[in-house]
């Protein structure tokens, strides 16, 4: 029984390690792509970015994402908070903007940035977003 | 050893299969995430990540959940209610707790019995309610994991929506957690009422789920 208790215990704490990973991941992935904007480098910026998410940037602007990322109306901010599920992240600025990315084959990814909440609770409508898939 | 195998053989044959359908879920399960990963361009997982994640561990939570439940209702209900010719059921007339003599307690214990069945107070309550005690532990265990793994799956699905994730609290009200658990729970209701009408009228020769083949309708609580 103690035995069954330990296992559980340190499967949980895999766990643990495992998201509490993830989270530090997607954190970089988006201060990354903040300092990129920052530093007006677009190509550095559109390589946190996914590859559908490029795509649609690059659609919608009818210019290269190089090109279009660093021109994004959106605030920025310090991270303040960052939440993992399955593979799925969020990622909330100090400006009330968040982040969201996706667990891709190159690891994480951001697939919308910029986005506010927009006409009701954002736990019910997806929220507006300056860039995203 | 042999012999032991023998006297234990019914809760050894359902745990090998109980083992052997959660092997076959994790599986299947995990070719079903990872063939929606896929149609998503997302990255497959492992079997072992697959297992430990919420994914897996909500849909096995919310099976156990509500067989615990209909188990507590069972052993609970059938205390204070009877269905006449049941043989799931006490014949009428012995509704209730019973009395010391018929429990077997204090000074009715057998030398054989349980410790704290010769006991009073608190360790003979606590041996009067265990096994319901127990049952409802793991019940509320398994419905507050379902709540928790639930959570994560829906958020996950959330994000992927570009909407914000739920609270616990939140989560506790959605229509997608109150499926989850109301179709699992319809479900063991449903064979509970089977189980104590069919148990009058039909009969399995050997069983003993089942009345004796020329037991009569009307007998209660007769097992074969």
């Amino acid at each position: 029984m103690l035995r069954a208790l330990a296992a559980l215990a340190a499967a949980a704490s895999l766990i643990g390690c495992g998201i509490s990973d993830d989270r530090a991941q997607a954190r970089a992935v988006v201060e990354r792509f903040l300092d990129a904007v920052r530093a007006g480098d677009g190509e550095a910026a559109c390589a946190q970015l996914g590859e559908s998410t490029v795509r649609a940037l690059e659609t919608q602007s009818g210019q290269a994402c190089e090109r279009v990322i660093t021109r994004l109306e959106h605030e920025g901010g310090a991270v303040t908070r960052t939440r993992v599920y399955i593979t799925s992240a969020i990622v909330e600025l100090r400006g009330g903007e968040r982040a969201f990315l996706d667990r891709g084959p190159e690891g994480w990814r951001i697939s919308a940035v910029g986005c506010r909440p927009q006409d009701g609770p954002p736990q019910a409508y997806p929220m507006a977003c300056e860039a995203e898939a | 050893m042999r012999r032991h195998l023998r006297d234990n053989a019914l809760t050894i044959f359902f745990l090998a299969i109980f083992l052997a359908a959660l092997v076959g879920q994790a599986f299947v399960g995990h070719s079903q995430f990872n063939d929606e990963q896929i149609a998503h361009r997302a990255p497959t997982v492992s079997l072992g990540s697959y297992v430990t994640s919420s994914a897996f561990l909500v849909d096995v939570m919310e099976n156990w959940q509500s067989e615990y439940l209909q188990f507590v209702l069972f052993i609970v209900v059938t205390v204070w209610l009877v269905q006449r010719g049941s043989t799931e059921s006490k014949p009428p007339g012995q509704q209730g707790t019973e009395s010391d003599e018929e429990q077997k307690i204090g000074e009715h214990a057998q030398p054989d019995s349980p410790a704290w069945a010769k006991a009073r107070g608190a360790r003979l309550f606590l041996l009067s309610n265990s096994l319901v005690g127990v049952m409802a532990l793991i019940w509320v265990g398994t419905w507050f994991a379902q709540l928790v793994t639930g959570r994560v799956v829906h958020n996950a699905e959330q994000l992927s929506h570009h909407e914000a994730p739920l609270s616990l609290w939140e989560y506790a009200g959605t229509s997608e957690f109150w499926n989850r658990t109301l179709q699992n729970w319809q479900s063991e209701f449903l064979a509970v009422a089977s189980i104590l009408v069919f148990s009058i009228y039909l009969r399995q020769r050997g069983s003993p789920q089942s009345k004796p083949v020329g037991e009569p309708h009307r007998s209660t609580g007769a097992e074969g």
